[in-house]
């Protein structure tokens, strides 16, 4: 049977110890535990019908599949989403698409069109920026970006 | 011993200030005043800033003005009271009744994560640079204080314990002190040393508890990474093993009995899949310990023992095991022995009885002892208890390797007959057949323990059994053979290589004559059971 060799009874110690246990069953680590505090987002896990997907699939990893999103979801994703490997991809994705992040104003921007003035130390035109105030994409003409505001970092 | 004794020595010492209530009036107030001050820092300005070695550089100025860096004593001290306020908040949010669960969190852990990186900082800097050891030091004693605070908690209010606070401490500590920071890196080995002992004497058995939060501590995927793969010459292999022993060793008593309550079964339920991780990641490190691992795991675990005894190195190729005519002496890996890191041999108690078991296996006399063995392998009367199972598993793997080496210094291969006839053989045929059920069964536990990827070992008692049962002198040792090796096989994958290979020899190899056995047709479900396990060993072999 399932047990060869015969049951021995539990010793006291066995029995504090599976008691402890219980306890600890009742209040389980939950994913959040150990996980950096999120400013938005916290973790509230609930049972979802079978049918529905159960785990990300593996390609949402990729920077390929963040290329493929819209703006707006990638905008979503880097404000909402600070320190995850999510918000590295998609400011890697933004970055391909051409925009830039603004240390100052903590926005990002792209050209609207060629600079009317590009030196050493900033350049000027008119941008495309996406105000994560207002929740939307807006347009500023004659804006000085200047290169110290420009976050230049290598994303590997 | 496996850690390092100036790192357990702080350790312990830290574990010993955590009851201590000595301290000079006026430190809590200090304390708490200094650390609410650091956490704001924390809570506020983001990480980035505290980082910043000016802001940092202010803090540690006024613990300096506080008088708190003045001795060791004091700093010991200031780590112990923060520890104690940060158990409190825990408590404290936890009671209130109005505060939803995950908010009550969000504030314990704004405390803890702020004292976690103080902490972190602390050990960054303190000392000269180039002298590592008052950072470890100072980590080792902190670790201490927290363990110590832990265990005295636990006993102190028994089912109301409660483990996220501390749980959330250590991962978060240990995250810290893995980033990437030079000076961190060259401490990677002696941070992680302090941590795989930390959490040895937090074992299950100690806080039982906390172990459901153990068991994500040391199967953290950085936890893991670390302690297998960056540390360099695998020197943190036997602290990850004796972390896994100690799992093994608690959950033992309640697999044993299958008293399998749901706690039991979800503590069951993730060591498995840590050890499908390890299966799947680290096969090598299942391979060098399983000895170990199998004295522990309760011989009716046999899927756990599966998991470890089906791992193999991943640069071999194992043949089909379903191979028409494989000749299994004929596999070059047939000859090498496979790696054993566990000092089986200190097993064989007491020092006389090895004397005489080498002696034996010298001169092949006196016969007394082989009448004697039983005696020495039974421990109690009591059924269920009688034997001393991890005796029982050094001594076939003793007398076994001294066999192999025996006939590989005659430059022979082992084969069904010529580890015949040998004081070798003498042992194992006397076990088999002197033996009682309960001390037979482990008996041949033992020796399908051995039976795994294609090795010197694997090949050798791959004979023996074969050898035992033909040579059985009655039907109770060959059923008791068939029992062990099948309730292996008819369990969930994986299945060891050398357990099927052996199984398959058994029942088509005529000289056998498997199914002339009675107790293959005892009872109509059991002789359905063998047509089915033949039909899908036998089938594929036949093509």
């Amino acid at each position: 049977g399932v047990t060869p060799l015969g049951p021995t009874p539990l010793q006291k110690e066995h029995q504090m110890q599976f008691q402890m246990m219980e306890a600890a069953y009742y209040h389980l680590p939950q994913p959040m535990d150990t996980e950096k505090l999120q400013t938005y987002f916290h973790r509230a896990p609930v049972l979802t019908p079978s049918h529905y997907p159960q785990a990300q699939m593996p390609i949402y990893d990729t920077v390929e599949f963040y290329q493929r999103l819209s703006t707006e979801t990638l905008f979503f994703v880097f404000y909402y989403m600070e320190g995850s490997k999510a918000q590295y991809l998609a400011a890697k994705a933004l970055k391909k698409q051409s925009w830039r992040f603004h240390t100052k104003y903590m926005m990002w921007f792209q050209r609207h069109e060629e600079p009317k003035i590009i030196n050493d130390d900033y350049e000027q035109g008119t941008y495309i920026y996406f105000d994560y105030e207002k929740w939307s994409q807006r347009k500023k003409e004659g804006f000085t970006f200047e290169y110290k505001y420009l976050e230049d970092k290598e994303l590997n | 011993d496996r850690y390092l004794s100036g790192a357990s020595h702080y350790i312990h010492s830290g574990m010993h200030h955590s009851c201590d209530t000595d301290d000079p009036p006026g430190l809590q107030e200090k304390t708490e005043f200094l650390l609410k001050d650091w956490v704001a820092l924390y809570t506020q300005q983001n990480q980035q800033s505290t980082r910043d070695a000016r802001n940092f550089g202010a803090f540690v100025q006024k613990m300096n003005t506080y008088g708190i860096l003045k001795t060791d004593d004091l700093i010991t001290r200031f780590f112990r009271q923060a520890t104690h306020i940060c158990t409190d908040v825990v408590y404290r949010m936890f009671a209130e009744p109005s505060l939803p669960i995950n908010q009550a969190k969000n504030k314990i852990f704004q405390w803890i994560d702020a004292f976690v990186h103080l902490i972190a900082m602390l050990v960054r800097h303190s000392g000269e640079a180039g002298n590592p050891t008052t950072k470890i030091n100072l980590l080792n004693k902190v670790l201490g204080i927290v363990l110590g605070t832990l265990i005295k908690d636990h006993e102190m209010r028994g089912v109301s314990f409660q483990q996220v606070g501390y749980h959330r401490f250590f991962m978060m500590l240990f995250m810290e002190l893995c980033t990437a920071d030079v000076i961190l890196e060259s401490l990677m080995h002696s941070i992680v040393s302090a941590f795989a002992y930390t959490y040895h004497l937090l074992n299950p058995s100690v806080a039982p508890g906390f172990c459901f939060a153990w068991l994500e501590l040391i199967s953290h995927r950085v936890f893991l990474g670390r302690i297998l793969v960056q540390i360099p010459g695998q020197k943190g292999w036997p602290l990850y093993a004796q972390l896994l022993q100690d799992l093994f060793k608690y959950l033992a008593p309640f697999l044993r009995n299958t008293e399998l309550g749901k706690p039991v079964q979800l503590l069951y339920k993730g060591t498995l899949r840590v050890l499908l991780v390890l299966l799947h990641d680290f096969p090598e490190f299942l391979c060098d310990y399983h000895f170990g691992f199998c004295d522990t795991i309760p011989p009716n675990c046999v899927q756990m023992r599966n998991i470890i005894l089906s791992a193999f190195p991943r640069n071999m190729r194992l043949p089909d095991p379903f191979t028409p005519n494989l000749k299994v002496d004929m596999l070059s890996d047939s000859s090498n022995a496979p790696k054993v890191l566990s000092s089986y041999i200190m097993n064989i108690q007491p020092a006389n009885f090895k004397k005489d078991l080498d002696s034996y296996l010298k001169a092949r006399a006196p016969v007394t002892f082989l009448s004697e063995l039983r005696g020495h392998l039974q421990v109690t009367s009591e059924p269920g208890t009688r034997y001393n199972m991890a005796l029982m598993n050094a001594l076939v793997m003793y007398v076994g390797t001294q066999a192999i080496a025996l006939i590989r210094n005659k430059n022979f291969v082992p084969n069904t007959s010529n580890i015949a006839h040998s004081a070798h053989m003498d042992i194992f045929q006397n076990l088999a057949v002197d033996l009682d059920t309960e001390g037979r069964y482990l008996f041949l536990n033992a020796i399908a323990n051995q039976l795994r990827y294609p090795n010197s070992h694997t090949h050798y008692f791959s004979c023996a059994v074969l050898h035992l049962f033909a040579e059985a002198n009655s039907e109770a040792i060959q059923e008791q053979i068939t029992r062990v090796l099948l309730e292996r096989l008819i369990v969930n994958r994986p299945h060891p290589w050398g357990l099927l290979i052996t199984f398959i020899e058994l029942i088509k190899n005529p000289i056998y004559k498997f199914w002339d056995h009675d107790f293959v047709h005892c009872a109509p479900e059991i002789t359905k059971l063998f047509e089915s396990v033949a039909r899908s060993c036998l089938a594929k072999s036949n093509v």
